[in-house]
């Protein structure tokens, strides 16, 4: 049944269901008694909170994260231990010589969701081992600010060369450009564990797993 | 004037200055406190001071102080086309009514200043040699040479002319009139100005409190702030008309509008809230209404106005609005306490000290000193204050914002009439009242003693309960795991489920 | 016309064709490396390798091998078709060829390009063909499998410097000898060869000799891997951000039609690349023609400017249009222009036709750069683009050199100079000091001669950057598409020529290319005369 009109709105027209005001009982329309009960809820967490408070009593909020009662973690005080596989803000992982073993492919910025990986690819020097065989970011810059923390950059570098296992989470800064991250502060980081190598083992010109380059001297 | 008068006037200046000021500051943190504890959260515990290299926290009690240095060292910014002299002008409009509406606030009895340590009675008598044990030895006289004038009980040195007990001008004033010979003074008022008005200065001051408003939400070239500041207008005019017509009907029954006397009067007899409930009830209300705040927040409503006439104010001149706001919740408490709470009387704690009796029938009786009994009487003003700013905190915290169109009903439709209701009701009761004979007057002395007793059994109760709730027991409390608890009973369900 | 029918397609060809570009002309792709239509077969890779039924006419090889039995769990004998090269058999009349739908050649496919993988170092996240390369593509395709070879790689030189413009890695060179052929047939200069075989096998440069020329960047073109890059693109770019449109090489008057592969992020054109039409380039280009990309960025006039000398003053553009339209009103009767050969028909036309319709000007001149050497590859003598397009712009009539201009400066007959373009070859000192005597106004995009002496410079956008058309030595119209956003300030120049023209109170209102083809059409009486191959090739691809 539609409720009685008002005005002249034509109700009537409208397709649709008109919603009963919801009956309320005096007590309801006096107001106080309604309230003293909303008092007594916020009475009753007030004193049950403090007493816990008072008496250290609290919840362990990482054990016991789900129990009644103030379950606040205090951050920078209290962390939440993170799982091993937790994204954290990047690191390029290093050869064994120090070198980044970023070969500049911009896979990564490629895959990149966010568009915030920016680097400018270079040659190794004639003189250097590497000449030909790799090459190197001369840049290599990530806005963390930017990055969505996926881990698309990790999975698709071909080289073990970016990892996200630091265990750092992106830090508040004062400013923007303290977002950026360029090579050398990425490749100053290391994993939880403290281990700032690759683990995608490559046999590198002057290796001994590396084939000797087999020229046949003299023949033209 | 003479000079003591002056100092005193000073000192009674600044203990109450001091005490609103500081009670402001204390308010911040509660209110994150005791917001915090009602929504299970911590509150505030960050700021930190280090001193000999220990770091002190003291519960988030230095916030206040972080505030203001936060405060003092902000951007002042005035908006380009704003008024400047009104934008500044604006936050000290509204500071500064609050401050001094306790003016005229009594915070203690008045105070004998040449009896201090000895048992000062109700009819000026005082007992010199009081010990706790002995009894104790009436001398119905002044103690003091040449003394005979009384005023509250208390001697009056230098104010010789004789036989006038309730002289005007040494009763409010506490100094001699201007044709005798000024002397010491032998009784202060406790409250900074003595005058008749009483609670129409309070109001008349109160009504400020909307020019400051307002005039913040004009000179600040925005309109959230123009909205606000009409708001505030509205609400603040609309709640004024229904808070002063609620004590219409306690002013009936205390027969004066001074604040003293209202005190003295709830003292002799019971605690206005009793003679007055529904006063009282509307009071609240139109005070919470004044002090603009949840859930009469409406000018600064945040998700319709951005923060209303606050919108351009930053640094200490936002910082005064903020203060005064907080200062308007201590005055209206005060103005609760020594309107319907008995200001500075406790049941049973007289000028001579303790006597619990009802009727004539006196249970115990214990005399104190006249220091202790002032001592205890500003105790209890500053804690009943300060109860009455926790209740107040708790209704803030709890309801929500009412809309623009509730609350005008509420102010208009509701408190309003029920204010005049009740005039009526009070006067059709004081008539009827004063037509009964004295053996029905007595008998309501007594009942009025019985609630009395009531209030002191409950004030005991419920602080014995706080404290051996809070310290009491060494056994650790259960805490109910409710997730746990859910996921037992599913676990319970899925096994029941299983064995059938 | 005769047919074979490949996987159930009809297919025709042209008597002496082989199967695959039969294919290729019908569109159909037959995995190949060693092929390239523009070369002769060598039918060394084996990729191309296709089963074809026996004929009346031709028989069909079958060979004895020995499969393997799921059932038995052993081999067992079993014979299968020989399967032949679709690049070098040629097509006969009703030849019944099976590529994608044989077994037999999938098969084969696969471990060609597993041989081909064996030694291969797999470099791709260096190498600068990896997402166009062949050997990704075919794996993708047909291999599909992990590299079953566990030994190190054989290790063979890398980034060997082959000339001044090309670096080999022979470890990612598959032999295909593509580079070889092209050197020799095309570039009638036989440096490159190949040497040593199988797993050793590379290519080489003739001793004493660098990869040297006019064609060297081609190799890189035709190299089907990453084994030849030039130095000018190497590390520049990744292929897959870059996006591409049809263009046309502004290097010469033949006009070789291009791909302009530019980044859209940044608006930089990192290379050129040609574009198959057989009437103009067929499949090349020339090594300054592909480096002409750079003129997209070296040398740009990016914002306007006012004065000259040390006056000179960057200008916001209207400021700049205010400027030239003033310039040009006070001195009515004295304006000349100057078309350009650089720039496209379209806006040689645009300031002709202000020229001539509204400010009433007599003389035109032509700004053109000198000679370069020609050859008879592709190369024409004539370094300008569009002298044709200037001509035809002016409504086909003939400009005078810049060296005319002397002459009427000095007699006050022209003190306005409008010109189009930057670049001209001005030697002698007589043109130079007209120029610095009128007060020239330029429309260009590089710095040149012309900006040098310039009052007032309006920064137009470059060839990658604005729709046009040059008409090349044999009188084709090709019509080149806009890549890159414009630069800076700059816009397309018959836009900067209409607003001009509207500062002027001069009824111009083109808005868009099309409106400026529509009035070229509308004001031009007889169109040049096209060649319908090229320009149909030489349309947008869309
Ligand atoms: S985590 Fe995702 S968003 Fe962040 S840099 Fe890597 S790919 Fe980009
Ligand atoms: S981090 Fe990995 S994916 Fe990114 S450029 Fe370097 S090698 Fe390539
Ligand atoms: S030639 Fe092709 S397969 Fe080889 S490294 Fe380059 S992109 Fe990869
Ligand atoms: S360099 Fe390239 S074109 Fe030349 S043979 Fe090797 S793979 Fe073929
Ligand atoms: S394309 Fe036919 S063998 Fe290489």
């Amino acid at each position: 049944m539609p409720q009685p009109l008002v005005g002249s709105f034509p109700y009537d027209k409208v397709k649709g269901t008109a919603v009963p005001k919801p009956t309320r009982t005096a007590s309801e329309q006096g107001y106080v008694s309604e309230i003293t009960k909303g008092i007594a809820v916020t009475m009753t967490h007030f004193f049950k909170n403090t007493r816990a408070m008072v008496r250290g009593e609290r919840p362990d909020p990482v054990v016991d994260p789900m129990s009644e009662g103030i379950t606040t973690l205090e951050y920078p005080d209290q962390k939440r231990p993170y799982p091993e596989r937790f994204r954290g803000v990047h690191r390029l992982t290093h050869r064994d010589d120090g070198s980044p073993r970023c070969v500049a492919c911009l896979c990564c910025s490629t895959a990149c969701p966010a568009q915030c990986i920016y680097i400018e690819a270079g040659e190794y020097g004639g003189k250097d081992k590497r000449h030909g065989y790799e090459r190197y970011p001369v840049k290599f810059v990530i806005d963390e600010l930017r990055c969505i923390f996926c881990g698309y950059c990790v999975e698709a570098c071909p080289c073990d060369a970016i990892r996200m296992d630091t265990g750092v989470h992106p830090v508040p800064y004062d400013s923007r450009d303290q977002f950026i991250y360029g090579k050398n502060m990425l490749l100053a980081m290391a994993s939880q564990a403290g281990k700032q190598k690759h683990e995608n083992p490559r046999a590198e010109p002057p290796d001994a797993d590396y084939g000797p380059i087999e020229r046949l001297a003299g023949h033209h | 004037m003479t000079l003591s008068s002056i100092i005193w006037t000073v000192v009674k200046i600044l203990i109450v200055v001091g005490f609103i000021v500081n009670l402001s500051a204390i308010l911040t943190w509660m209110e994150r406190r005791q917001s915090a504890m009602m929504q299970d959260r911590v509150g505030p515990n960050r700021a930190e001071i280090t001193v000999f290299g220990y770091k002190i926290r003291l519960f988030g009690l230095l916030y206040p102080i972080a505030d203001a240095v936060k405060m003092f060292t902000k951007e002042d910014f005035i908006p380009p086309n704003a008024d400047k002299v009104l934008h500044s002008l604006a936050p000290m409009l509204s500071l500064f009514p609050p401050l001094v509406v306790l003016g005229v606030v009594p915070f203690t009895d008045t105070l004998c200043l040449d009896n201090l340590h000895e048992v000062v009675q109700k009819n000026g008598v005082v007992a010199s040699n009081w010990h706790f044990f002995s009894s104790w030895i009436e001398q119905p006289s002044c103690s003091l040479p040449g003394a005979k004038n009384f005023i509250d009980g208390c001697c009056v040195i230098g104010c010789q002319t004789a036989g006038v007990v309730h002289q005007p001008w040494a009763e409010h004033f506490g100094t001699c009139p201007a044709n005798v010979a000024p002397g010491m003074i032998g009784a202060i008022h406790m409250q900074v100005i003595d005058f008749n008005p009483g609670v129409l200065y309070v109001f008349a001051l109160a009504g400020m409190g909307i020019v400051g408003a307002s005039i913040a939400g004009w000179s600040s070239d925005n309109k959230f702030s123009l909205m606000g500041g009409l708001r505030a207008a509205s609400q603040l005019v609309s709640y004024e008309v229904a808070m002063g017509l609620s004590i219409v009907g306690a002013i009936m029954v205390y027969g004066t509008i001074r604040l003293d006397e209202m005190t003295r009067w709830q003292g002799d007899h019971v605690w206005g809230v009793f003679v007055q409930p529904l006063a009282f009830i509307l009071f609240l209300t139109a005070a919470i209404a004044e002090t603009k705040r949840a859930p009469f927040d409406l000018p600064e409503g945040e998700s319709e106005i951005v923060a209303g006439y606050l919108v351009e104010y930053s640094g200490m001149k936002f910082g005064m609005f903020y203060m005064g706001e907080f200062i308007e919740i201590a005055t209206s408490s005060a103005l609760l306490v020594a309107i319907f709470l008995g200001g500075y009387n406790m049941p049973f704690l007289h000028r001579d000290g303790i006597t619990i009796a009802v009727g004539d029938a006196v249970v115990w009786k214990q005399h104190i000193p006249h220091i202790l009994v002032i001592l205890m009487q500003a105790g209890a003003f500053f804690g009943k204050i300060f109860v009455l700013c926790w209740f107040q905190m708790f209704v803030r915290w709890t309801l929500p914002r009412f809309r623009y169109d509730q609350l005008m009903k509420l102010g208009w439709r509701m408190l309003l009439p029920a204010a005049l209701a009740n005039i009526f009701l009070t006067g059709v009761i004081l008539i009827a009242f004063d037509r009964t004979g004295t053996e029905f007057q007595e008998r309501m002395g007594v009942v009025g003693d019985f609630v009395n007793l009531a209030t002191a059994i409950a004030i005991t109760f419920v602080q014995l309960w706080i404290v051996i709730g809070f310290f009491g027991s060494t056994q650790p409390a259960i805490r109910r795991n409710a997730f746990n608890k859910r996921a037992r009973s599913a676990g319970e369900i899925v096994e029941k489920a299983l064995a059938s | 016309m005769p047919s074979i029918k490949l996987d159930g397609k009809e297919i025709p060809f042209e008597k002496g064709e082989t199967i695959i570009t039969a294919a290729h002309k019908a569109g159909v792709e037959i995995p190949h490396y060693c092929w390239h239509p523009g070369l002769s077969v060598a039918a060394n890779c084996r990729m191309c390798l296709v089963e074809i039924d026996a004929t009346p006419t031709r028989r069909q090889l079958v060979l004895d091998v020995l499969a393997w039995d799921e059932k038995k769990q052993d081999y067992v004998p079993g014979r299968k078709p020989k399967l032949e090269p679709a690049c070098q058999v040629e097509c006969i009349d009703g030849l019944v060829v099976k590529s994608d739908t044989s077994p037999n050649v999938s098969d084969a496919r696969k471990h060609v390009q597993e041989f081909l993988l064996l030694n291969h170092p797999v470099d791709c996240p260096i190498c600068d063909q990896a997402g166009e390369c062949k050997l990704q593509d075919y794996w993708l395709s047909e291999d599909k499998q992990p590299k079953r070879k566990t030994e190190e790689i054989l290790h063979k030189p890398k980034a060997v410097e082959f000339g001044d413009t090309i670096v080999y890695d022979a470890e990612r060179c598959i032999v295909c000898t593509r580079c070889v052929r092209f050197m020799d047939e095309i570039a009638k200069d036989p440096v490159l060869d190949k040497r040593e075989r199988g797993n050793l096998g590379e290519i080489f440069v003739s001793p004493g000799r660098k990869l040297e020329g006019h064609y060297t960047m081609m190799v890189d073109e035709v190299c089907p891997v990453g084994a030849l890059t030039t130095k000018d693109f190497r590390f520049k770019a990744r292929v897959w951000f870059l996006k591409k449109v049809p263009s046309i090489c502004p290097g010469c008057a033949t006009g070789c039609n291009t791909w302009l592969d530019y980044d859209a992020r940044t608006g930089e054109v990192p290379r050129l690349r040609p574009r198959e039409n057989l009437a103009v380039n067929k499949y090349w280009m020339c090594d300054d023609g592909i480096l002409t990309h750079r003129r997209v960025q070296e040398k740009r006039t990016l914002h306007a400017y006012v004065g000259k000398g040390k006056a000179r003053k960057e200008v916001s553009p209207i400021a700049a249009l205010k400027a030239a339209a003033q310039l040009i009103k006070d001195a009515p009767g004295k304006v000349a222009i100057i078309l350009s050969a650089q720039r496209s028909t379209e806006d040689n036309f645009a300031l002709a036709y202000l020229a001539k319709k509204h400010l009433d000007v007599k003389e035109l001149f032509l700004a053109r750069v000198g000679d370069w050497d020609g050859d008879d590859i592709l190369r024409d003598n004539d370094a300008n683009p569009n002298v044709r397009g200037a001509q035809r712009g002016a409504g086909d009539t003939s400009l005078s050199p810049l060296s005319e201009l002397a002459e009427p400066v000095a007699g006050q007959q022209i003190s306005v100079l409008i010109a189009l373009g930057g670049e001209a070859d001005i030697s002698d000192a007589t043109t130079v000091g007209a120029l610095g005597r009128a007060k020239l106004i330029a429309i260009a995009a590089n710095h040149g001669p012309l900006t040098e002496n310039a009052e007032v410079i309006l920064p137009a956008a470059s060839f990658a950057e604005q729709d046009g058309s040059f008409i090349n030595r044999q009188g084709t119209e090709q019509r080149f598409s806009a890549g890159p956003e414009p630069a800076g300030d700059s816009l397309a120049g018959w836009d900067i020529l209409a607003r001009l023209a509207r500062q002027l109170g001069k009824p111009i209102d083109w808005k868009s290319f099309l409106d400026v083809r529509a009035a070229m059409k509308a004001a031009l009486p007889s169109p040049a005369a096209a060649n319908p191959e090229s320009a149909a090739a030489a349309a947008p691809a869309e």
